[in-house]
């Protein structure tokens, strides 16, 4: 009895002293960045904070991985590079496994304990969370959830947009479904339908979408939410193929994607599969296999651009693992690297790097120039949405090819 | 060492704390609530919100779940219902958070009951799933707002955080305001369940949980009692809800999904069923423990540099592990654990 | 009326699939009156073990899925013995969540062991296309149907002629008079798990093989398992056959031919579980529980 109870008044103690690690732990420490190379001595400076979240184990962790990797890689190849005016740039970052809650706390963290100028986070649910905070704090803010929603500086004066909005990655689309109609020599007009996620997220550029079809004389596109966890689309694409569509736009993440495509093949049903950015990936390939061919998609950080090359090419040097997810991992660097753009002109213009400053820089400086992977990226004092323009790309022989130049949605 | 109690009056006899040692640990603790907000920083203050709101739901959850013995895992869908009834009243009809809050309770506190239903007819298991098709439904009402007008997230307007009119950032910092509304309403929770179980109401909820068919047998009414646990539940986690809203300023479904009624179930299981204090200990400590596991890793990366490409394992992990060894090795939880050190000191030097 | 062949060869080929899953996690209640969260993770498992004998060592592949089976047999087995046998006696809610905690920490290792990449599936069924009573219907889910029923047959005989199974279903009725026969209870759970462990795993390769990769996506068909074996009866293994091929023709005719904008493909399981759990919480097959005081 006796040593029951001790065992257990010592793992109280322990849980005690746990406790009092968290308190002593949460002082600022080293960086925790995985791989890459170590900062070396800074030389101009103290080193540039920046901070940001990754989903590496939650709902979105098939892509988050690769972003993430894609984000560290560029701060270790501008920090070999030569860091920015001198200072070593400092990646502050943790795994929110999309927790929400746990991202409001690494915000908050970061930014009143280690002191980070600029922050990266990444799905929607984070980015409508924080919106509000990082306006407060004056903390630049971008991720790659693409809602209209974020564009506007009235309304979210520091969320900045590196690819175009879900809005825009749909007109585009249908712009260059409209024109493959007419260059396979159709007559009329084509039907559109969604197949989207079933969440906020699959819904978000349907108003536009449907606007610009009916502009153009379409038929109110067929709306048709694939329920998450379907391990059969059939029923679905029954509907799709009733109204008889030809062009179908999968607003969605890239398994329910591929499972629509497989199963669209078995109904041997004849659409054309157009994917938005976040099925349009490696991924898609890989899980539809063969099915895949064909399907195309909207891929707003092209990895033919010679900005891809430097990135690739470092990651083989390296030798980090992505998962075969150029694309993804692209995204991720470059968006890192118009995040890093704004902070080296602002040193460079001889001002205080602080999130406001960073904030004026981005809206005045012009176009960013990301190597081709993107048009270049410019924000305004009245509109931050910087891209504007993507390229059209279509799985040929199991690859992603570029098959036009940069469309833009306007 | 203590020889018994000697009460020399029915007002000693009837004290919720009768002994002078236990009043003194409240004053200590008291004292540290009220001295913490000025000496810590905002991401300290923002963890004591966290947990207290947490910690809010969670009693709400154990009164259902420990008390009365009524297994459900629908309390994230309860506590999204307070948010965003909270949430759409400071939207659309611009009601203060004086309003919202209690309005927000009270009608989760109905809908808990509704759903309570089930309860009448089903025990154990049965009913744990039938509150997770509640919480799925819940869930699925929400992403299909656009009846309700919800689109990605709810933001609610700073102008609603005020009480009576004076604006809480008239007290400093949102985290810091937020602070004292939080922490007041988890000590007015503490009191309130903490008597509840002193009454006859309380006393109806225990004989449910420990065998319902003699509690009928001895007149407690099962059907109405069962439904008073449910809404006495819904309402604390409407409260949770409600504050959630108004302290983040934004809320979406996300926040709400059966991952969050998982986090309470682990909550009052780790800290201690049908205990109050085991319900903040339970909060507290799967508040802290992801927040301990990154700072550890922080702390040791110099010594083990792989740890940063496991941390993400290491917390998942650590989750599922913390829940599995409690219930193993210590299945009262906390609680117990805590008990277990005031026994060792009361009762020194015999062992029982 | 094509549509409505296609939609019922669609639902029953899923049905199938969920029947497989709801199984294992039937057998486990039966015998130790265990609710399984962790099913979905058990299918898991037995993916990723597939992937890894056939993909990444590189046996031939029907060799490489009875590896992978019995590894996953091996590993029922211990989470039995390790997790479930300190809980005998304590209350329901907290069996509930140990699997709830199981299933995290399963996840966890899962993802540290082979990561969050989704892994191409290893290829074994044929992916051509036939047309079946005028319906087109994948040759894939053909053969897991095939493979779901095959499976039924010989746990149907293994229950009715084998030696552990009569045992297994002895268990499952009453446990002290077994033990008074002198059957080892503690055996009949070790056989129960292992063949949970069995059926999941063939249903996370069958998930596989239409998912065209190993991932964790292939879990959450985990949360669908309540509504098949509330519907069928928890612990009826009939049931849970016929729980799984109801809510698949369900979900296949909600979603063909509700309003798609709707969206109830989703949710219809759940509604029909809590209307079940209204009007008949046994199930269609599952055993009234009589309580005595």
């Amino acid at each position: 009895m006796r040593n029951e109870r001790r065992r257990f008044t010592l793992l109280a103690l322990t849980l005690a002293l746990a406790l009092l690690l968290a308190a002593c732990g949460g002082q600022p420490q080293p960086p925790a960045t995985g791989g890459g190379t170590g900062g070396g001595a800074p030389s101009g400076g103290p080193p540039i904070k920046i901070g940001a979240i990754f989903d590496l184990t939650g709902a979105t962790a098939d892509v988050g991985t690769p972003y993430s990797k894609g984000q560290i890689a560029f701060i270790d190849w501008k920090n070999a590079n030569g860091g920015v005016a001198g200072r070593q740039l400092q990646l502050i970052s943790q795994d929110y496994a999309y927790e929400v809650p746990r991202a409001e706390e690494l915000y908050t963290q970061f930014v009143t304990q280690d002191g980070v100028v600029v922050f990266s986070g990444w799905g929607t649910g984070d980015t409508e969370a924080l919106k509000g905070k990082i306006s407060e704090d004056k903390i630049p803010f971008i991720s790659a959830s693409y809602s209209a929603s974020l564009a506007n500086p009235a309304e979210t004066p520091y969320n900045f947009l590196v690819a175009p909005t879900y809005s825009d990655q749909m007109i585009i689309a249908m712009k260059w479904a409209l024109d493959d109609w007419k260059a396979k020599g159709k007559s009329g007009l084509p039907k559109f339908a969604y197949l989207i996620n079933d969440s906020p997220f699959g819904r978000s550029p349907l108003a536009d979408g449907t606007a610009f079809a009916q502009a153009n004389g379409i038929e109110t596109p067929l709306e048709v939410p694939s329920p998450r966890g379907a391990t059969d689309l059939t029923p679905q694409l029954t509907q799709i193929r009733d109204y008889g569509a030809n062009y179908v736009f999968l607003q969605n993440v890239s398994s329910p994607a591929a499972l629509a495509i497989k199963n669209a093949k078995s109904l041997r049903l004849d659409v054309q599969f157009v994917c938005m950015n976040w099925c349009a990936n490696e991924l898609l390939i890989k899980l539809a296999g063969a099915d895949a061919e064909g399907v195309v998609g909207a891929v707003p950080f092209s990895p033919e651009g010679e900005g891809a090359r430097v990135a690739l090419n470092f990651a083989k040097e390296k030798g980090i693992d992505y998962g075969g997810a150029d694309s993804t991992f692209v995204q991720g660097w470059t968006a890192m690297s118009i995040l890093v753009a704004g902070i080296e002109r602002t040193l460079k213009d001889g001002k205080e790097l602080t999130g406001e400053n960073i904030k004026n820089t981005l809206e005045t400086m012009g176009p960013i120039d990301t190597g081709g992977v993107t048009p270049p990226v410019v924000f305004s004092t009245t509109d931050h949405a910087g891209a504007k323009a993507l390229r059209m790309f279509r799985v040929e022989n199991g690859k992603w090819v570029a098959i036009t130049d940069f469309i833009s949605a306007r | 060492m203590q020889s018994g109690t000697f009460h020399t009056s029915y007002a000693s006899d009837m004290a919720m704390r009768p002994f002078w040692i236990q009043r003194l640990r409240i004053a200590l603790v008291l004292i540290a609530l009220l001295a913490f907000p000025w000496f810590a920083d905002r991401y300290w203050l923002n963890l004591a919100n966290t947990i207290a709101i947490a910690a809010i739901g969670a009693i709400g959850l154990n009164i259902l779940v420990g008390y009365t013995g009524q297994i459900s895992i629908g309390h994230g869908g309860f506590l999204a219902v307070g948010a965003y009834t909270a949430g759409l009243m400071a939207v659309r009809l611009d009601m203060p958070m004086w309003i919202t809050i209690p309005v927000a309770s009270c009608f989760t506190a109905l809908v808990g009951a509704f759903f309570g239903l089930p309860s009448v007819r089903l025990k154990g298991l049965y009913l744990a799933i039938a509150t997770l098709a509640a919480q799925e439904i819940i869930i699925w009402l929400l992403t299909h707002g656009k009846l309700l007008g919800i689109g990605e997230s709810l933001s609610l307007p700073r102008a609603a955080n005020n009480l009576f009119g004076l604006p809480l950032s008239a007290l400093g910092n949102n985290d810091f305001a937020f602070y004292w509304i939080t922490v007041g309403f988890l000590i007015l929770t503490v009191i309130f369940v903490s008597n509840l179980f002193r009454s006859r109401t309380g006393r109806a909820f225990v004989a449910i949980r420990d065998q319902d068919i003699a509690a009928q047998v001895i007149g407690v009414d099962l059907f109405r009692y069962k439904l008073l646990a449910f809404a006495a539940s819904s309402f604390f986690a409407g409260l949770a809800g409600a504050l959630t809203a108004h302290y983040r300023g934004i809320i979406s479904w996300e926040r709400f999904t059966i991952d969050t009624s998982i986090l309470f179930l682990a909550m009052i299981i780790i800290g201690g069923l049908g205990s109050v204090s085991g319900s903040i200990y339970g909060a507290a400590f799967m508040t802290l423990l992801p927040a301990l596991l990154s700072n550890l890793a922080r702390a040791i990366s110099g010594l083990v540099p792989d740890i940063n490409t496991y941390l993400p394992y290491i917390q998942q992990g650590a989750f599922g592990l913390a829940i599995i060894l409690f219930l193993i090795f210590e299945p009262e939880g906390i609680v117990k654990m805590w008990r277990n050190v005031k026994d060792y000191f009361r009762l020194w030097p015999f062992s029982y | 009326m094509e549509k409505f062949v296609q939609l019922t060869l669609s639902g029953i080929a899923n049905g199938a699939i969920f029947a497989l899953v709801a199984l294992g996690f039937v057998l486990i209640y039966k015998s130790s009156d265990v609710i399984n969260f962790a099913q979905g993770e058990l299918l898991l498992i037995g993916a990723y073990l597939t992937y890894t004998t056939v993909e990444m060592i590189g046996l031939w592949w029907p060799l490489g899925v009875i590896v992978a089976v019995l590894l996953a047999a091996i590993i029922g087995v211990l989470i039995e013995q390790l997790v479930l046998r300190p809980l005998i006696g304590e209350p329901v809610i907290s069996v509930i969540m140990v699997t709830i905690g199981l299933s995290s920490l399963l996840r966890a290792i899962i993802g540290g062991i082979w990561g969050v990449t989704p892994r191409t599936a290893p290829q074994f069924l044929p992916r051509d296309t036939i047309t079946l009573f005028g319906a087109s219907v994948g040759v894939d889910r053909l053969w897991a149907f095939a493979l779901a029923l095959t499976l039924f047959v010989l746990l149907t005989l293994f229950f009715r002629y084998s030696r552990e199974g009569i045992a297994v279903r002895a268990v499952a009725d009453d446990q002290q008079a077994a033990l008074s026969m002198g059957i080892s209870v503690k055996k009949v759970w070790a056989v129960a798990w292992a063949i949970a462990a069995i059926t999941a795993s063939v249903g996370g390769i069958l998930l596989m093989s239409i998912f065209g990769g190993v991932s964790g996506q292939i879990a959450r068909v985990g949360l669908l398992v309540f509504p098949v074996v509330i519907l069928g009866g928890l612990d009826s293994v009939p049931g849970a056959i016929v729980g799984g091929l109801i809510i698949g023709l369900l979900q296949s005719f909600a979603g063909g031919y509700l309003p798609p904008e709707l969206g109830m493909g989703e949710v219809v399981p759940f509604i029909i579980l809590l209307l079940i759990l209204l009007i008949r919480p046994y199930g269609l097959f599952g055993q009234r529980i009589i309580e005595r005081v």
